[in-house]
């Protein structure tokens, strides 16, 4: 695993604020895991003198940038290590909710504390980094170079009690070489002049379903198995997915909007557009209901917690 | 609002440590990690190391009882990692044991074996940092000294951010506890000297002496004041090794002293007893501080006797309070403390007895005046 350092670390507006957003409602610390990526950014050197070639050319490729796209927490602590601080790869491996996002640190939010790594922060974020088995290549690189999690970013909030609610945070990125913790700026990529930027190293987080996609050979060669039961039934399958993602956007109602039937076609769309908003509503009115459920599930949690401390 | 609470585990480790710890342990401040604060399950330990304390943040969750503590070191001690193991792979199933391993809340001893572990390694921290110093005079140093029985070191940062290295040595192997009499003093009793060593510039040729200086805790003064101690000086070209043996010789000299003064007090009360009667109020321990009940006529009064580290060689110092006099706030009116009235070292217990009584004689008509005239003002 390579040491290099990174150059900082981006994290969205909309994640940041949800992430401060989790932190303050719940009524006491926090902690999750963060998901991203690393890109390779390396900074256009252009210049009109002919470069030295004494100069490495690997400077300027190597302009790491971690950025974190979103965020997974459970409502207690010290969900995937223990009192010690050693990091459980199970339960680390049942948090993420799938292959495609990847791993690259984690968080910890505690009220009123100093703005410093802790005794055991210290040894998850060590043994997070050593999770070999969670590390991935880094986007936009020449060499393959791999990463293991190696981030931490830290929220607490000052101590005497302020009318005004100030959430304080700082990023490390953990060096394995060192054992220590290097601060890292922070960059908040809102959607802004700004952004164009960004806009290179933008990951969509929703991708295109994995459909098993086999490159056929030459035309000219028979399929053994093409009319078997299985492959047809596959073929079904990824064909419903497809239309599935595609639901209203067929190629055939696509191609009316252009051309003389545009006119026409208006209110096919705003039906269209109907029944997406009828869609999110409904999507919504569940996550309001099952977070209602999650709610009293946890309070019932906490009720339970307190009479084992005997502090009812 | 209801009144901020200790969760009863929480509270019980933290009593079990203050009370049980040999180090005077002491506690800053409580205060709460939840969003409605009303459970105290944070709090500031102040952990006596070296001669001074280190501030440590001890993190407790009200929420989750049965969680262990998470601790949160000083601000300069990023590089301070006690349990970390180095080189710690993915087959870490077999970790060292330590306290926070199998950490059970229900019992109280937890905290105290967790803080004085956490301590231990800080003290081979601080001890490894002194090591790496690039000096050759401290190097040598810590050389002669490091066998020496409970002695600590650690860096400093001295003014203009020039780095200095800290001892605390501890004096005499004397059980000063056990030469009292019925010592009430909860912990044990040491001199400490600590000495401070300038990392050392290279170009000196000679190297600066230390900053010397005794220090003992504030009990201590009840029996022997550590300010009275001259320390000898520091010849140039002299080491630890070399200047301490002659320092223990005095100090111990001076501290077989102390306590035999203490015996010499309680005679000295005890002498005074056929002249002013038992005495109402006594020291019994240390014998530094006697009252006695005395009239004048019909006016009656009480004499404090305040009696020194240094005593017969510095006089007693005496206060006489009025039981019939007493101020608007209802305080009863009280003399100067007077300590130059006739008095020699050199009499005998019984003789100086006899003069404090004649001296009293005659001050208690001028501070029945006083009092009169005190009481005359307030109407």
């Amino acid at each position: 695993m390579d040491e290099l350092p990174l150059q900082k670390i981006a994290i969205s507006g909309p994640t940041l604020a949800s992430l401060i957003q989790r932190i303050s409602s719940s009524s006491g610390d926090v902690d999750g895991l963060l998901l991203g990526h690393v890109t390779n950014n390396p900074s256009s050197n252009l210049s009109d003198d002919d470069p030295s070639p004494s100069s490495p050319s690997s400077s300027a490729s190597t302009a790491l940038i971690a950025t974190i796209t979103s965020f997974i927490s459970s409502s207690s602590t010290s969900t995937f290590y223990d009192f010690t601080g050693r990091v459980d790869a199970l339960s680390l491996r049942r948090l993420l909710p799938s292959s495609s996002l990847l791993l690259i640190g984690w968080f910890s939010a505690r009220r009123k504390t100093p703005l410093r790594p802790s005794l055991r922060e210290f040894s998850v974020t060590s043994s997070l980094s050593t999770k070999s088995q969670f590390s991935f290549p880094v986007q936009n690189s020449l060499t393959s170079i791999n990463f293991s999690p190696r981030l931490f970013l830290l929220f607490t909030t000052p101590f005497s009690d302020q009318i005004i609610h100030t959430h304080e945070y700082r990023a490390y990125q953990f060096r394995v070489s060192s054992n220590s913790f290097e601060p890292k700026s922070i960059d908040i990529v809102n959607i802004g002049p700004a952004f164009r930027g960004h806009y290179g190293s933008f990951c969509p987080n929703s991708p295109f379903p994995a459909l098993a996609c086999e490159m056929r050979g030459s035309p000219m060669a028979e399929d053994k198995d093409e009319g078997s039961l299985n492959y047809t039934s596959r073929v079904a399958k990824d064909q419903r997915e497809l239309d599935m993602c595609a639901e209203g956007f067929e190629i055939g109602s696509l191609s009316r909007l252009m051309g003389s039937e545009a006119a026409n076609y208006t209110a096919g769309l705003e039906d269209l557009y109907e029944k997406m908003l009828a869609k999110l509503e409904s999507l919504a009115r569940l996550v309001e209901k099952s977070s209602a459920k999650v709610l009293e599930q946890e309070s019932h949690n906490m009720k339970l917690r307190y009479k084992a401390a005997g502090l009812d | 609002m209801a009144a901020d609470t200790v969760p009863p585990l929480i509270a019980a480790q933290l009593n079990y440590l203050l009370t049980h710890s040999p180090l005077s342990i002491k506690v800053d401040q409580m205060w709460s990690g939840g969003k409605n604060h009303n459970f105290l399950d944070r709090f500031t330990l102040l952990i006596p190391f070296c001669l001074d304390y280190i501030r440590w943040d001890v993190i407790y969750n009200a929420q989750y009882p049965l969680a262990a503590p998470d601790i949160i070191f000083g601000p300069d001690d990023e590089n301070f990692h006690p349990f970390h193991v180095a080189g710690e792979g993915e087959g870490d199933a077999k970790s060292p044991k330590n306290s926070l391993s199998d950490w059970n809340n229900k019992d109280p001893s937890r905290l105290l074996s967790l803080i004085h572990e956490l301590r231990e390694h800080y003290m081979s921290y601080q001890r490894k940092r002194v090591g790496e110093v690039d000096d050759d005079r401290l190097k040598f140093e810590v050389s002669t000294i490091i066998s020496r029985e409970g002695i600590e070191m650690c860096m400093n940062s001295g003014v203009e951010k020039s780095e200095e290295v800290k001892f605390a040595v501890p004096l005499m192997d004397l059980d000063i506890n056990k030469m009292v009499l019925g010592c009430p003093w909860r912990h044990q009793q040491k001199i400490h000297l600590q000495v401070i060593f300038p990392v050392g510039r290279k170009y000196l040729s000679v190297p600066p002496a230390p900053r010397l200086k005794l220090v003992s805790s504030s009990e201590l003064k009840a029996l022997f004041s550590i300010e009275d101690v001259k320390l000898p000086p520091w010849l140039d070209g002299m080491c630890m090794a070399g200047y301490l043996p002659n320092l223990e010789e005095t100090l111990e000299e001076q501290v077989v002293e102390a306590v035999s003064f203490i015996d010499v007090r309680r005679r000295f009360i005890e002498a005074l007893a056929p002249l002013f009667g038992r005495p109402v109020e006594a020291d019994p321990i240390f014998c530094r501080k006697a009252t006695f009940l005395a009239a004048s006529g019909v006016f009656t009064f009480l004499v404090h006797f305040f009696l020194p580290t240094q005593f017969p060689k510095q006089q007693p110092a005496l206060m006489l309070q009025s039981s019939q006099h007493f101020s608007t706030q209802g305080i009863p009116i009280k003399s100067s403390q007077m300590a130059d009235y006739p008095w020699s070292p050199r009499w005998e217990l019984s003789q100086m007895a006899e003069r404090v009584f004649e001296f009293l004689a005659d001050e208690s008509l001028i501070f029945k005046k006083y009092c009169n005239e005190s009481q005359l003002q307030q109407h």
